[in-house]
């Protein structure tokens, strides 16, 4: 195998790029996209880069197709993707509701931008509740929140990894501003550390003959008895359970001693941890509270750092109308603090409108 | 009116996604306007409709540069519907005095000069390539090498190597050094190294055999402001 | 008693098969397993089926298989085939799957020559959801969705579907029409439709004329005389486009 990084270097790029350099770092096959804005340069880069190293790339005619046809890629033992964002994400809740319920190791990066609708190409966290719990069954899925351009590597990495070792849908959530943003970042071999790529398996073509050497394999998503797929779907939820903890990330800044605590996720976060810096200087206690898998929430982790903490408050924010709150008031229902909102749907939030927000809470 | 100095500058900057091509043009356009110069900031950026010099506009014109670009608001929505060209772009080079031209990237690179009329005959142009040489595509000597060739025609190499906010002086010095061996490799004339302007004082305690241009950052304000 | 002769690449754990008495579909999987036999090529064949009454044959062949979605056989099999090349991919549809919901992904894979097989049975109407019109039926024609008969200055005129491939696609594609009602015809363009997918020649298309007696309430008789007098004189059958020669229509 063809090292693709070397020796490890700070880089700077936007976050766009940083997506194409981590799939192929993750030893990703070939990409199926289709143009949409800001997920755009992902596609630029992979298809810059992928000849390069002997991978493909195919644009189809929409992104029904592009999310078809890597179920189909997949399920024939190569590690394919796709990138999407807004109207394009809402489409491929069909092919993505096909890898949920085959359990096939479906890896996507949903660059968020305004909604409903057209909305804006610009930037928003408004995708939360499609990528979640989209699609006509139950959010077997993994959802990774990032914000930082390191995180869009690393998770890019880790994704296609946890896609392949545990067989859900597998989601890096970013959105427009980390899509075009620059900064930097360190990009490495995952080998460097200690990081081992899963590597890809067919579900079909197996080897040998059939009826000599193996059965065929026959692989269904549809069902004739309603007992059938209760038990398949029952199945999909123990599977998940089981492994929730092992995939569960979050991360606290503050927490400790907080009196009001801040919700927040993705490129968010930094705002709300700008925030906690700035109202500590001024005597307030704040800290932040940020899940990096939205599914799965960290729970006990919420409630664990709610009970160590003086917190007489949370404020929810994000750059949409609640679609985080939803989730984190299911995730504790039978707490009593009260609970504050700062929504900007599809306009980012900044340290000021935090520290503004939390002054007049508190 | 002052009498223009003969001849004029005529600048296409052109480069890698993300390298520092609408920062050096900004940058030299005000240098030019500070010596007493007329300038004109023509915006080609096609590809790339977030980060460009529109939403800087305003703020550009004020220190007295003719900025030939759309404003946010021209521009309905950005992305899909913002990958449009202000028509005046167009005849550029029909404006007197210094034209400072900001390309995009893209696989076509300055070929997207081909928009302006008159910019292949002129024989004013300059072509400038701006490298960062902390940049995942020109990060060593080969890829250098591999950038420029996928180029019809480079007249000057802008050394601008940096990494954001975690630059230092170190990464400027090492990664310019490898950009001049290239060039002088390929015997490309390098104009100047530009580096931002904190790093003056530090910079200045050593030589370089190209001349060091410092620069203000202004592009950090420009997404979606 | 002699058994009828089954084709090595049925799966018989699934036989009985579950298609209506009079059906066509079990005519052309006949074919399609004769085919894949004289062909060698069941431990590398890719089945995908699309919703419908084709979903019925996701078990019929020993050939690996996969389920996808209404519409979307199309894209899923050009995901296999781009991924795996050496695999040898059938996608197996109806009128409604590949005329109406997936035509977009018949159209755009014809374009662009994907070298995969897709056979398309067209019976006139959607049977599995219970006999409304499709893409496919016949002017005059009644279905539970036209219950006075299909009125083409209201919806239009059958899809003609070998026509318009052939006309979109490169050189190197294989289309062609065959029904149920000429066997051997019908197995010699399933041949061509494989073989031109094995030499990696290009797109290969072939639409079957099939039967629907029990949404079409028609007795044997009825049945035969619908496909024979109605439908192939609206469909024309034949080889439309072929790298193998001069068609034969």
């Amino acid at each position: 195998m063809q090292k693709v990084i070397g020796e490890t270097k700070k880089a700077f790029l936007t976050g766009n790029e940083a997506i194409a350099w981590g799939c192929l770092a993750a030893e990703a096959d070939m990409m199926f996209g289709y143009p949409i804005t800001p997920q755009n340069e992902i596609m630029h880069y992979w298809t810059r880069l992928a000849p390069k190293y002997g991978k493909e790339f195919l644009q189809t005619e929409d992104e029904i197709s592009a999310g078809f046809t890597v179920c189909g890629a997949i399920q024939s033992g190569i590690k394919a993707f796709t990138a999407t964002a807004g109207p394009g994400n809402v489409l491929m809740q069909e092919p993505f509701g096909m890898a949920e319920g085959m359990r096939l190791p479906f890896f996507a990066i949903i660059q968020q931008r305004g909604g409903p609708s057209s909305g804006t190409v610009i930037y928003s966290q408004q995708e939360v509740s499609l990528t979640c719990y989209g699609g006509n069954g139950e959010g077997h899925r993994i959802v990774y929140s990032t914000a930082t351009h390191q995180e869009l590597y690393d998770y890019t990495i880790k994704g296609f990894n946890t896609a392949w070792k545990y067989r859900f849908p597998t989601y890096l959530l970013g959105d427009g501003y980390q899509a075009k943003m620059r900064e930097p970042l360190e990009m490495y071999e995952p080998s460097e550390r200690g990081i081992d790529i899963i590597k890809p398996y067919p579900l079909l073509g197996l080897e040998g003959h059939i009826g000599t050497d193996r059965e065929p394999q026959h692989l269904r998503n549809i069902y004739s008895m309603e007992e059938e797929l209760y038990d398949v779907v029952l199945k999909n939820d123990a599977d998940y359970n089981s492994v929730r903890q092992e995939i569960t990330e979050y991360s606290e800044f503050n927490c400790e001693n907080a009196e009001v605590i801040i919700i927040s996720h993705g490129v968010v976060s930094r705002a709300a941890e700008d925030a906690v810096k700035v109202l500590r200087a001024q005597g307030i206690k704040a800290g932040s509270f940020r899940p990096i898998t939205l599914r799965p929430f960290p729970r006990e982790q919420l409630l664990a750092v709610l009970e160590k903490s003086n917190a007489k408050k949370l404020l929810i924010t994000e750059s949409a109308l609640g679609q985080l709150e939803r989730i984190v008031k299911y995730e504790i229902y039978g707490q009593t603090l009260p609970i504050e909102t700062l929504f900007m749907p599809g306009v980012g939030i900044i340290d000021y409108d935090i520290i503004q927000k939390i002054k007049s809470i508190i | 009116m002052t009498e223009q100095p003969i001849p004029r500058l005529v600048e296409a900057y052109v480069g890698e996604y993300a390298s520092g091509k609408s920062e050096i043009a900004i940058n030299r356009a005000l240098e030019l306007t500070r010596q007493g110069r007329r300038v004109t900031l023509v915006d080609l950026d096609t590809v790339e409709p977030f980060y460009t010099l529109r939403s800087l506009k305003e703020k550009l014109e004020s220190f007295g540069i003719n900025m030939i670009c759309l404003s946010a608001k021209d521009a309905f929505g950005l992305g899909e519907t913002g990958a449009m060209l202000n028509p005046k772009a167009r005849w550029a080079l029909r404006h007197e005095g210094d034209i400072i031209l900001d390309i995009g990237y893209g696989v076509y690179g300055a070929r997207t000069l081909n928009l302006v009329e008159g910019a292949n005959e002129s024989d004013e142009l300059k072509v400038m390539l701006v490298i960062n040489y902390s940049r995942p595509m020109t990060n060593s000597r080969e890829r250098i090498k591999e950038y420029i060739n996928s180029f019809d025609r480079i007249d000057f190499i802008v050394a601008n190597t940096h990494l954001g906010d975690q630059t230092t002086a170190e990464i400027i010095i090492e990664g310019n050094q490898e950009i001049l061996a290239v060039a002088n490799e390929l015997s490309l004339p390098v104009a100047y190294m530009a580096a931002d302007i904190n790093f003056a004082a530090e910079l200045q305690k050593h030589q370089f055999l190209v001349p060091v241009k410092f620069i203000n950052r202004y592009m950090p304000e420009a997404i979606w402001s | 008693m002699v058994a009828p002769a089954t084709p090595k690449s049925w799966y018989l754990p699934s036989k009985p098969h579950k298609f209506c008495p009079g059906c066509g579909h079990g005519i052309v999987l006949k074919a399609l397993g004769e085919t894949i036999d004289e062909l060698d090529i069941q431990d590398k064949t890719i089945f995908g089926c699309d919703i419908g009454c084709s979903l019925l044959s996701w078990d019929f062949l020993a050939c690996d298989s996969t389920q996808t979605h209404h519409g979307r056989t199309t894209p899923v099999m050009v995901g296999i085939k781009r991924a795996r090349p050496q695999l040898i991919t059938i996608g197996y549809m109806g009128d409604g799957g590949g005329y109406s919901i997936g035509s977009q992904h018949l159209l755009n894979a014809a374009v662009r020559n994907e070298k995969v097989t897709l056979i398309l049975v067209n019976n006139t109407n959607y049977g599995m959801t219970g006999g409304q019109m499709a893409p496919t039926t016949l002017p005059g024609q009644k279905t539970e969705t036209t219950p006075y008969g299909r009125d083409p200055e209201k919806t239009g005129y059958p899809t003609k579907g070998p026509e318009f491939l052939s006309e979109l696609t490169p050189d190197g594609a294989y289309v062609a029409r065959a029904t149920v009602s000429k066997y051997k015809q019908l197995r010699r363009f399933l041949r061509n439709a494989l073989r031109n997918q094995i030499e990696g020649n290009g797109f290969s298309f072939l639409e079957v004329l099939s039967t629907c007696p029990t949404n079409w309430r028609t007795n044997a008789q009825q049945t035969w005389h619908f496909l024979e007098d109605e439908m192939e004189q609206f469909f024309t059958v034949g080889e439309f486009k072929t790298p193998f020669g001069k068609g034969d229509k």
